[in-house]
Order: C-alpha cells, then structure tokens, then sequence
C-alpha cells in the first residue's frame, strides 16, 4: 500500500478537504491567465469577455514586431530580451551558486545562527522595492561606475536570494547525516559525500530555486524601473509602456507570448538540470 | 572527526560568497537608514528625526496596521491552499501533469501585474463575468463588489504570493521519510491525525519559512493594492510610493521602508519565537 | 499618466522670449544631420506614442538624424529617475508636464535652450512660449475635464455636482490624490459650492459625501476604459480625455463621451520640452528637434492624436479636429479655463494631498 499525503484509495473528508483545497489554489493561480489567454484569440478589435469569435491576428502583430521592427525611434524589444535573458541566466546561476553552499553551512550549523542568517536574508523581501530601486541607483549613481548589464544583475540577485535559499534549506533540511556519514565511513572525502550524496539529494529544491531566480529576474520591474538606460533595457521595461497606454489584445497576445517563452525557460532547465523525467 | 558539524572556518568558508553577493544590497539597506535620519527630504544632508516625527500622524498609523492585518490575512489563507498545494504535486505521478501544475503554480509570477489585474476585472469586476452569471440567475441584484477594495487586495496578494509558499513546502514534503507515515498508518491513524501529529510537525520548519517569507512579501507590496484596491487600500507600499514620487519626500520613503522592515522582522522573530517554543513542549 | 503636482502659471508672457523672438535668426529645421543621434525621454503612455510616430519618424525622415526614444512612465516617475541620476548625460530632450520642468529646474539640472534657433516659437502663443525660467519651451496644453458614460447620459452632464447624484453611487471614479486632477477636482468642488476654488474648506466637507460613492480611483487610464467599456462606472473627474482619444473616437464601443462645457469649468496646463545641462547629444540638432515640435503641421497632428490643445496658432489641423469638442484651441481658453496660480498651488499642495487622500480613501 501506498502511504503518502494524499491517499488514493481511502481518504474520505480528508482527502476531499485537501483537494478542494488545492483546487482553489490551482483557480486563484490560474483563472487571470486563462481569461487573457482566451482574450488574446479574440478576433473583435475591443475587449468584451468572453470574446464572439476568434483569430489569431493579434499573434501576426506580434511576430511582426519582433521580425521587421522599426529601425527607428522605439527602443528594441529584441534587445531588450536578450538582456532579460542574459541578465535571468547571470542571476541564476550565482544566485544558486552562493546558496548551495551556505544552505549547506547553515542546515548543518548551529540553530540559533541558522535562524539569524535566514532573517537576514530574508530582507531584500520586505523592503518595498521602490525604495530599493531608487537606493540602488543613487548609490550606482554616486559611486560613478559604469557597470553596463551589472546596474541589473546585481540588485537582482539580492532580490533572488531569499527565494533560493529558502528553497535550497528546505531541501536540506531531508537529507539526514547519517548518509552522507555512510559515504565517509566507505572512504569518500568530505568534500566527496557533499557532492554526491547531498548535493543530488537536494536537486528538488535546488531546481526550484534556480527556477525561482529565473522567473523573478526575468519578470522583474520595479527595481529594473529604476537601474535601466536607454541602452541597457529589458523586456518588462518595454512592456510596460504598451500596458499603460492601451489593454488591447495585441498586449494580451504579447503576454502570452512572454508566459510561453518563461514556460520554455522552465522546461529548459528542468530538463537540464534534473534530467530526464525528473523532479518537477 | 565529526562531519555533523562543520568547523568555523568551513562554514565561513561555505558562507562567503552568499555574503558578497548580498552585500550590495545591504549597503543599500544602510545608505537607506541614513537617508532616512537625513534633515532634507531630498538629499541626505545633516541628522534629524524630523522624517520619523512626521509619520507619527493617524493616517499612517492606520495605514501601517491595515498593511500587517492584510499581510497576515493573506499568509494564512495562502497557507491553507499552499500546503495540499504541495500535497498534490508530490503525489502526482505522471511528469506531465506535475509539470502542468508547477507552470500553472508559477503563472502569478510570471504575468505581468497589469495584465493580471485586467484578467480578475474581466472576471469579477461590477460588470465581471462572475456577477453578470449571477445577476441572469437571479441571485442578486446589484453586483457584488470583489474589487477595488480589501477584498480585491487580498484576493491579488494571496495570488501572487501563493508560488513563494508552495515550491519550499514541496522540498520538504518530499524530504518527509515514509517510514514515518506508513508506521502511523499502520497504527491505524486516520488521515487528519496522522497530518496532525506527523506530517505537520514534521513539516514545520519549512511552514514557518515559507510563511515568514509570504507576510514579508505581502507586507511590503505595493503594486497589487495599487492595481486590485483601485488606490482606496491605503497599505504602507503605496504610501512609500507615493512619497518617492510625486511627493519627492525620499527621507520620508526611507522612514516609513524602515518602520516597515522593523515591524515585518519583529513578527518573523516572534513568529520563530512562539514556533521554537511550542515545539519544545511537543517535544518535551 | 501625466500627473503633475503644481502647474504653471500659463498666464505670464514672457518677456524675455517675445524680445528675442522679435528677430528671430534664420535657422532651417530641416538641415541635414545625418549620423547624428538624438535621445529622447518621454511618456509611457498613448501621448508618448503618438510623439513616436508624429514627431521622431518625420524627423528623422526630414532631417536624416536618428531619434533613440525611451518611454518611461509619468513626469514625476522621469523626475525621480532623473533627480537620482543627478549629472548623468543620458537624454537630450524630454518632456514633460510643467511642474517636473520646475522641480528639475530648481535642481539646476537643466540648460537654457536658445531661443533664436527655434524660430517657430514666433508663431506660439505668447502666453506659452516658455516658462520653469526659461529652461521650458511650450509643447501642448493638456487639458482636464468630465468624462462620462454615453449609455447612462445621453447629454453631456452640465456641472460636476452630477458626481454626487445618488444614481451614480458604486459608478464614480476620481483622479488619485497625487496627481494634479485631484488638485482640480477640489477646486473644481469649491466653484461648484460657489467659491473661487481656493475655499478647500468647504470643498473637502462636500468630497467626504463622495467616499461611498467611488468605485475606483483612477490610477490606470487602461483599467478605466475597461470599466467604463463594460458599463460599471457613470462619471468622474477632473480627468483628461488625452488619455482616451481612440475610445472617445468610439462612442458606441467604448461607452466614453468627454466634456469641457461645464458650468464650474474646466483645467489648463501648458507642458514642455527641456533640455538637461548634461546632454549626450549636439545642441543644432537638439534645437532643431524642440523647432520641429512647435511646427505646425506638427501641432495639428499631435492635437488630433492625443487631444492636447496646440499652442502654435497657425496649427494645422483638419476639419475633424477643428470640430472636435475635445480638442481646445488657445483662443477657446476664455474664463471657462482654470489655470492655477502656481505659487498658491505650491502652498497648498502637500496639504491637499493628503487631505484628499484622508477625506476619500
């Protein structure tokens, strides 16, 4: 028999509180996407919901802008996603990179410290990140620097670290010492029993971390709001300036365009990462 | 040797480089203190507490406890959906379905705020498809107002902070041995014990970390009040915002972000406190 | 958004500028400045496009120059981001409402631009030449008014009293307190009681009436649209119709009708183009991109596609526009408009906000 936290087989009250449950988590979740969605094949010029019948014309305009963009005046939104790409990729790599290790530190440190170094990096979360955004610029500004993609990756990573290392510390907190004490008793080197036993241990959570990072940096605005010049820029940058001025489904088609491509990202990575099949 | 525990050198040593790539942001956690003892509103020049005294007012007195009664609000239903959230993920066993769940999971993340909040008017707006459905049943008359005030704010809070809740509890539920659950079982536990006095227990480190880490969040937002509260939601975000611009009163901002992140880390470290002590008594 | 916090006082010719306007030297607007680049900071929103498509494309087709646009949000927004980045040379020309042009003035972050090289500040209004002291040249005047639900008034509402009429209870929608709308709004509330508009007093007292009345605050002009397209909101205001010019055009889709024909009223504010003192680019084609917005094909076409009043008095605008109720010529700018005076805007104004804020919210 299968004993886990939801049982198949009997359940009763149990098993249907925690499903209606998560069925209102998964709609809460999803329902705005799905109604833009819906709206972004509408074939009427305004938005009436749901729409009287469907196209795919708003999609045409959105190839358009990023195959024969104009060569002039506006700034270029494939400029700018490659910058959040590449600025996405720097942050995620560091960000999980510098977490691991100290995830590690922490988890098999004392507790009173562990708890200490979780609120602290729990920071870059509670300060309104306008706040920080005009912090960093000022002190970008002062310190005269010329920083080119940087200006963007490194608040971003502050802004990340919470995330993965939380998620890296609950993936830690499963692994028991025991295992990897069995590889050093078998003659694998400290160092050794951390990378192959605890570091795949911990893929999940690793995983979801570099996730995390991915998407939060790749949709971030506020901070970016601020950090960004007219030469280094990214994709919410640009979006931005279409949702203020107009709703219309050539921005909702757009939307769905940048949700396809962060699902890409995800799949990529997961499929890099956890190999195949794995984890998520 | 002991490998349980690593030596003060190692752990510096593992600890380090997390260190430096948070720094930057802790300069400007220091630099924002400074600007908020600065005498001028717009530079930092001189020392005073002027900013501070002029947030003692209470407009803001209220808009700081409608910013922790929300914030705290939305951690606990985010909680109730988070964890059978978690439940379900791990217990699903096709890769495609769970994939399918983790995007769909994520999907607040991912979409820009606007845009969402166009989604939630189309849905549950005075003329939304929600109240349109009801109005042709005859259950109501006048249309339910969901948006554009606390309710649309938490409804949009809950929401995009419900991602930051899940993946951390998904580590640890799967990090939970079944050894554990299949001798409860065995015991002949029913289902609501066996979470009562096994999973949840077991599982509380990382519910107390993804909450703390949902109320910060939720406590320092700013755009969904904006965008859901149709601006009537006066939460602290909003006030920062303002005061950053148009009000061009930084000393003020900087003020009001650190009264902010002090009340926020209080209740994490008191939430850490009451956890840390209720589970000694369990233990003991 | 173009929410300011003071306006200037449109009223004040400027001496200075008619004086150096009287021999204006010959400097022609479309002298070639190919390989040269120009970088412009402007709007998010739909009046930032239209500057996109009606002034950067036809001056680089005219002139041979290039014109690197950044859209960012509102004027307060750029004069955060601006003021933060203190001397940093990034833009060339921006523009901007009003205030910002004072705000970044003080700051002495702005140049002077020279007056003889824009020889079509002559045809301008003298009223809007230039203004922040010189360091701001007239753009377009942004206007304030009523906007209103076409299906529930089948005329256009006559007064702003219409806002507190019980049938619009749960359909109301206002400018948020930041920006200068909400200023109007009062003001706007204090002629209605039948004051001059400065006895704020009296004004918040019948404001506080609305507080039940309002749905939303009108933060995002798209999100409005939205509301107003699918019949939940009636009235509100002091709001400006720039900000909906394709749906005014539409009536029946969209719900909206506009008006400035209204007893208590309705609001001024002249924008400007500004030139920072740091500047990447080379002053001729600088200037020469500030001459080309006064131009007046170029007003003519700005006003009809963004609903601001043109301020070179021979624009040239089409019959459409010259028709259009939405569209307010300088000289339509009788007792009916309300431009404020700015040192009393600047004594009031913080006070107001947050008055607004705690009367309605």
């Amino acid at each position: 028999m299968r004993v886990g936290l939801l049982p198949t087989d009997r359940g009763g009250s149990y098993r249907f509180v925690i499903m209606l449950l998560a069925i209102l988590g998964i709609l809460v979740s999803a329902l705005p996407v799905v109604v833009v969605t819906i709206m972004s094949f509408s074939a009427a010029e305004t938005s009436g919901f749901p729409p009287e019948s469907y196209s795919l014309r708003w999609y045409g305009e959105v190839a358009r802008l990023f195959t024969n963009e104009d060569s002039s005046s506006a700034q270029s939104v494939v400029d700018s996603t490659v910058t959040s790409l590449v600025v996405a990729l720097i942050v995620m790599v560091i960000s999980t990179g510098v977490c691991i290790p100290l995830a590690y530190a922490l988890a098999r440190g004392e507790r009173r410290v562990r708890e200490g170094m979780e609120l602290l990096f729990t920071l870059p979360l509670v300060f309104p990140l306008v706040m920080l955004g005009i912090a960093f610029l000022l002190i970008a500004e002062s310190l005269k620097l010329e920083l080119g993609i940087w200006r963007i990756a490194i608040p971003h990573i502050a802004l990340v670290l919470p995330f993965v290392l939380r998620n890296c510390l609950s993936a830690m907190n499963g692994i028991s010492v025991e295992l990897e004490e069995a590889a050093i008793s078998l003659g694998a080197s400290p160092m050794r029993a951390i990378w192959d036993v605890v570091i795949p241990l911990m893929k999940a959570g690793i995983l979801a971390g570099l996730i995390f990072a991915l998407i939060i940096s790749f949709n971030e605005f506020t901070i970016t709001f601020f950090m960004y010049t007219i030469d280094v820029s990214t994709l919410p940058i640009w979006m931005y300036s279409r949702t203020v001025s107009s709703l219309d489904p050539s921005t909702l088609a757009l939307s769905v365009f940048i949700i396809a491509a962060d699902v890409l990202l995800i799949v990529l990575v997961d499929k890099l990462i956890a190999g195949k099949g794995n984890l998520f | 040797m002991s490998t349980t525990t690593l030596s003060k050198g190692q752990a510096l040593a593992f600890a380090a480089p997390a260190f430096i790539a948070i720094l930057p942001f802790l300069v400007a956690c220091v630099y924002i203190l400074r600007f908020s003892l600065s005498a001028e509103q717009g530079v930092i020049e001189g020392i005073s507490i002027r900013a501070y005294q002029e947030l003692m007012t209470p407009f803001f007195g209220r808009s700081v406890w409608l910013t922790l009664k929300l914030a705290f609000i939305a951690t606990v239903i985010v909680m109730f959906m988070a964890v059978p959230l978690a439940f379900l993920l791990t217990s699903l066993r096709g890769s495609f379905a769970r994939r399918l769940l983790t995007v769909t999971i994520l999907l607040p993340l991912i979409l820009n705020l606007l845009v969402q909040a166009y989604g939630w008017i189309l849905l549950l707006g005075p003329s939304g498809a929600l109240n349109t459905l009801l109005k042709s049943l005859g259950l109501i008359e006048r249309p339910l107002f969901l948006l554009f005030n606390e309710t649309g704010v938490l409804l949009g809070l809950v929401q995009t902070s419900l991602p930051l809740a899940v993946f951390p509890i998904v580590s640890a539920v799967r990090g939970i041995s079944k050894e554990h659950l299949e001798a409860a079982s065995s015991l002949g536990a029913s289902n609501w014990r066996i979470l009562r006095d096994v999973s949840l227990p077991l599982l509380r480190p990382a519910l107390v970390g993804a909450a703390s880490i949902v109320f910060a969040f939720n406590a320092s937002a700013f755009a969904i009040p904006l965008l859901l509260g149709g601006r009537r939601v006066q939460m602290m975000g909003v006030a920062i915002r303002d005061m950053i611009s148009p009000l061009f009163n930084w000393s003020g901002a900087a003020a009001a972000g650190m009264i902010l992140i002090l009340l926020t880390l209080f209740v994490l470290v008191v939430s850490a406190w009451l956890v840390r002590v209720t589970t000694v008594k369990t233990k003991g | 958004m173009k929410y300011s916090l003071t306006r200037r006082g449109l009223l004040k010719a400027s001496a200075g500028a008619a004086a150096a306007l009287a021999a204006p030297s010959i400097v022609s607007a479309s002298g070639n400045f190919s390989g040269k680049e120009i970088r412009l900071l402007t709007w998010s929103d739909n009046t930032g496009l239209a500057i996109l498509e009606n002034i950067a494309k036809p001056f680089e087709e005219m002139t041979g120059a290039k014109v690197i646009a950044d859209r960012t949000g509102s004027t307060s927004e750029m004069v955060a981001k601006l003021r933060a980045s203190g001397g940093r040379a990034q833009y060339d020309v921006i523009t901007l409402a009003g205030v910002g042009a004072v705000e970044l003035a003080g700051d002495g972050l702005l140049a002077k631009p020279d007056l003889n090289q824009l020889p079509n500040l002559a045809k301008v209004d003298p009223r809007f030449r230039t203004g922040a002291d010189g360091h701001g040249i007239g753009y377009l005047l942004w206007t304030g008014g009523l906007i209103y639900n076409t299906k529930t008034f089948k005329e256009p509402p006559k007064s702003y009293a219409e806002m507190w009429e019980a049938n619009h209870a749960g359909r109301l929608f206002m400018p948020p307190a930041t920006w200068t709308d909400a200023l109007d709004t009062i003001f706007a509330t204090g002629k209605m009681l039948g004051g001059d508009g400065t006895n704020a007093d009296d004004a918040f007292a019948k404001l506080s009436e609305l507080r039940r009345n309002i749905l939303t605050f009108g933060e995002n002009p798209a999100q409005l649209s939205e509301l107003f397209r699918s019949d939940a909101l009636d009235i509100g205001g002091v709001y400006a119709p720039a900000f909906f010019a394709k749906e005014l055009a539409n009536p029946e889709q969209s719900n909206m009708g506009a008006t400035y024909d209204v007893e208590e009223g309705f609001f001024a504010d002249l924008m400007y183009t500004i030139m920072p003192k740091a500047k990447p680019g080379e002053d001729d084609v600088v200037h020469a991109f500030i001459n080309y917005t006064l131009d007046a094909k170029v007003q003519g076409v700005m006003a009809e596609a963004v609903l601001n009043g043109p301020i070179n008095q021979e624009a040239q605008m089409s019959e459409a526009a010259k028709a259009s109720p939405f569209i307010i010529k300088p000289e339509q700018l009788s007792d009916k408009a309300v431009v404020h005076d700015k040192s009393f805007i600047a004594d009031v104004r913080e006070q107001w906000i947050s008055k607004y804020q705690q009367t309605l919210s």
